[in-house]
C-alpha cells in the first residue's frame, strides 16, 4: 500500500521533471535550427546593430563542434580520471594518493586562459590545444569523486565481500563500483558541466564551438552575437545537466536516496 | 570437523593470539568468548584468512587448508558478520546467492537453493526476494546475512558478534532460531561474542580467551561447575552462577506427571489441573503462594513448554506467584508440569553434572 503510494508519486515527481527536460531539449533544438527565425526579435531590440544575427556559420554546426569538443574532452578527463582514482585506492598506488589529489587539485587552480595559453605553442592552434585544456580542467572532479566514492563503501561491506570469497576484481567490479558509481557520476557530471562552459574559450585560438559567436560578439561589440551564442551554452548546459541527475538517480541504494 | 593447531598472530612484535588449538567435532556449535582484546575476533578470522596467520595450521574435514588460496578457502567457509554487511544495491536475493554464483552454480539451482534458505528463516519468498536491505528490519536482514552465509552449505560457518548490533528482543528471537537452524542443518559453527547468556544459549562448547591465549575449553557446564581458574570463575560470575545453569537446563529435563487429582501428602504444595475437553490446562486448583486454595486461570502467560529454558520457567514461576508450571505440546495439551521444588529436587541430588548441551 504504502509502496504503491510512494512508486505513484516518484513516478508523478519523475513525469513532472521528464515535462522539464523535454521542454528543455525540444528548446534547444527549436534555437539551435531556427535562431535565423528570431531576427526580427533581435533587429527590434538592437537597432543599432548592422547585422542582429551571427550567420558566418550556422548554429547547428556550432553546436556539433561544441558537444565534439565536450565528448572527446570528457571522454579523456573521464578516463584517466577514473583510473587515476582508481590507481590511487589500491593497495599499489595508495601511496601515490596525496601526490595525485594535488596535481589534479593544481590542475584546476589554472585559469583555463592560462592552460590554453601555455598549449599554443606545444600543440598549435584550433582543436587540439583546446582539448588539452579542457581535458585538464575536467580532470579534478572526476579524480576526486571517484577516491571519495569509493572512500563511502562500507568497511563491513568489503570485509563481507572478501569473507565471502570474492577476488579483488570481484570486489571492485561486483561491490565497489557500483555502489561508488553515484559519487562517480556526480563528479563526471560537474566536470562535463564545467567543460561545455570552458570550451567557448576555445574560440580564442581558433577551435570551433558555441563561442565563436560569444567571442565575436565581444570583439566587435555586437551584443546579439554574445546572447546568441550565451543562449545556446547555458541551455545545452541545462538539460545535460538535468540528463546526468537522472543518471545519477538510478545508482542511488537505500539510504543514500 | 575443523581443527585450529597453535594458531597465533603477531602484530608489530606483540602476539596478540597465542598458540590456540582446538578441535570442533561436526555438528559442534562453538563459541569463542572473552573480554574485549582477548584475540577471539582475530582468532575467527584466521580461520577464514581475514587475517594471515603468523604460524599455525587450519585442518578442515581433514584436509590442510592452510596454503589453500584464500578465495577458495573462503567459499568453502560461510561467514556472517555485525550488522550484516548485506550488499546495498542487491536484493536479498541477490544477497543469499552470492557465493553460489562465485561458484558458478546453474540459476535454477541457484534459484532453489535461495528459496530454501529463505523458507528456512521465515522469510516469505513472495514478499522479500526482491527486497532491497535498506528494506528490512534489523533482524530480517541479519536472518538475511546469516542465510548467505549458508547459501553454499558452508563446511563450517564463522559468525563473528552477528547478534551485537540488534535490539535485545530480536537479539533473543534470533538466538533462538539460530539454535533451531544449528539443530536442523547439523552445521559446525564457529561463534565469536562478548554475551556471556548468548554464549550460554547457543554452545555445545566454549572457548574462552584472555590476552591471546586459550584459558579453557570445555562443554558450558562443565566450565560452570570446573572452572579451570580464577579468571574462568570470574568470567562466569559466581553472583547468578545458580541461574545461568538453569538456563542451561530445559522443561523437558525437570517435566513429571502433571496431577490430576488433589492428593494432601504434600502439604501445601498441594494441587490439581483441570483441563477442556481437548485437554488444555483451564483452571490451577491450589499451588498458589499466597492462597492454597485458590483457583486460578491458567494464562498463556504461564505456561511452559518442554523446550524453554528452566531459567525462564522459573522468572515465570515468581512473576506469575504460582509455584507449579504446566507443560503443553503444540496443540495447548497438558503433557506435564514443572515445579519450584523439582528445581531444587534435581539440583540438590547431583543434578548439577545431569545436563548436556541443548540437543
Amino acid at each position: 500500500m504504502s509502496g504503491a503510494a510512494r512508486s505513484a508519486r516518484q513516478w508523478r515527481a519523475a513525469s513532472a521533471g521528464n515535462g522539464v527536460l523535454f521542454v528543455l531539449i525540444a528548446l534547444l533544438i527549436a534555437l539551435t535550427l531556427g535562431m535565423a527565425q528570431l531576427e526580427p526579435l533581435f533587429r527590434a531590440l538592437f537597432p543599432d546593430l548592422g547585422n542582429p544575427l551571427y550567420a558566418r556559420d550556422s548554429f547547428l554546426n556550432l553546436m556539433l563542434a561544441h558537444i565534439g569538443l565536450v565528448l572527446v574532452s570528457s571522454l579523456i578527463s573521464v578516463t584517466i580520471g577514473i583510473a587515476a582514482g582508481l590507481f590511487v585506492t589500491r593497495p599499489v598506488g595508495r601511496e601515490f594518493e596525496p601526490m595525485v589529489s594535488s596535481l589534479a587539485a593544481i590542475g584546476q587552480t589554472f585559469p583555463p586562459a592560462a592552460v590554453l595559453a601555455i598549449a599554443v605553442p606545444l600543440a598549435g592552434f584550433g582543436f587540439a590545444p583546446t582539448i588539452i585544456a579542457l581535458s585538464l580542467y575536467g580532470l579534478l572532479p572526476v579524480i576526486q569523486n571517484t577516491i571519495a566514492g569509493l572512500g563511502t563503501v562500507p568497511q563491513t561491506t568489503l570485509e563481507a565481500a572478501r569473507g565471502n570469497g570474492m577476488s579483488r576484481w570481484q570486489i571492485l567490479r561486483r561491490v565497489e563500483l557500483p555502489l561508488a558509481m553515484r559519487v562517480i557520476i556526480a563528479g563526471i557530471r560537474v566536470s562535463v558541466i564545467i567543460n561545455i562552459g570552458t570550451a567557448t574559450i576555445g574560440s580564442t585560438v581558433g577551435a570551433k564551438s558555441l563561442g565563436t559567436p560569444l567571442i565575436a560578439g565581444l570583439v566587435g561589440n555586437n551584443l546579439a552575437y554574445v546572447i546568441q551564442g550565451a543562449l545556446l551554452v547555458g541551455l545545452l548546459a541545462i538539460v545535460t545537466d538535468l540528463l546526468f541527475e537522472r543518471l545519477e538517480r538510478r545508482y542511488s541504494f537505500g539510504g543514500q536516496a | 570437523m575443523i581443527e585450529l593447531q597453535g594458531l597465533t598472530k603477531t602484530y608489530a612484535g606483540k602476539n596478540v593470539v597465542e598458540d590456540v588449538s582446538m578441535t570442533l567435532e561436526t555438528g559442534e556449535f562453538g563459541v569463542l568468548i572473552g573480554p574485549s582484546g582477548c584475540g577471539k575476533s582475530t582468532t575467527l578470522k584466521m580461520i577464514n584468512r581475514l587475517v594471515p596467520l603468523s604460524s599455525g595450521r587450519i585442518i578442515l574435514n581433514g584436509d590442510d587448508v592452510t596454503e589453500l588460496p584464500a578465495e577458495q578457502l573462503r567459499r568453502r567457509i560461510g561467514y556472517a558478520i555485525q550488522s550484516t554487511g548485506l550488499f546495498p544495491h542487491w536484493s536479498v536475493a541477490r544477497n543469499i546467492a552470492t557465493v553460489p554464483q562465485l561458484l558458478k552454480w546453474s540459476k535454477s539451482r541457484i534459484d532453489d537453493r535461495v528459496d530454501e534458505l529463505m523458507a528456512m528463516f521465515h522469510l516469505d519468498p513472495a514478499e522479500f526476494r526482491h527486497k532491497y536491505p535498506h528494506q528490512l528490519s534489523g533482524g530480517q536482514a541479519q536472518r538475511v546475512g546469516v542465510a548467505r552465509a549458508l547459501a553454499a552449505d558452508p563446511e563450517v560457518l564463522l559468525m563473528d558478534e552477528p547478534f551485537g548490533a540488534v535490539d535485545p528482543i530480536t537479539r533473543e528471537a534470533l538466538q533462538a532460531e539460530m539454535r533451531r537452524v544449528h539443530g536442523q542443518t547439523g552445521k559446525t559453527i564457529v561463534f565469536v561474542t562478548h554475551d556471556m547468556d548468548e554464549a550460554l544459549q547457543l554452545a555445545t562448547r566454549i572457548a574462552l580467551l584472555n590476552n591471546g591465549r586459550l584459558v579453557q575449553y570445555d562443554r558450558p557446564i562443565e566450565m560452570m561447575v570446573k572452572p579451570a581458574d580464577d579468571f574462568v570463575r570470574e568470567f562466569f560470575g559466581q553472583a547468578d552462577l545458580g541461574l545461568k545453569l538453569l538456563s542451561r537446563r530445559w522443561v523437558h529435563q525437570y517435566q513429571r506427571p502433571p496431577s490430576l487429582t488433589h492428593h494432601a501428602t504434600l502439604p501445601g504444595l498441594d494441587h490439581c489441573w483441570r483441563l477442556d475437553e481437548a485437554g488444555r490446562p483451564i483452571v490451577l486448583e491450589g499451588a498458589r503462594l499466597d492462597d492454597q486454595h485458590q483457583h486460578t486461570d491458567v494464562r498463556s502467560e504461564w505456561i511452559a513448554t518442554p523446550e524453554m529454558s528452566m531459567k525462564e520457567a522459573l522468572s515465570r514461576m515468581v512473576w506469575y506467584r504460582v509455584m507449579v508450571l504446566p507443560v503443553v505440546d503444540e496443540t495447548g495439551k497438558l503433557v506435564g508440569e514443572v515445579g519450584m521444588q523439582g528445581i531444587m529436587g534435581i539440583e540438590s541430588n547431583g543434578g548439577l553434572h545431569a545436563g548436556g548441551p541443548a540437543s
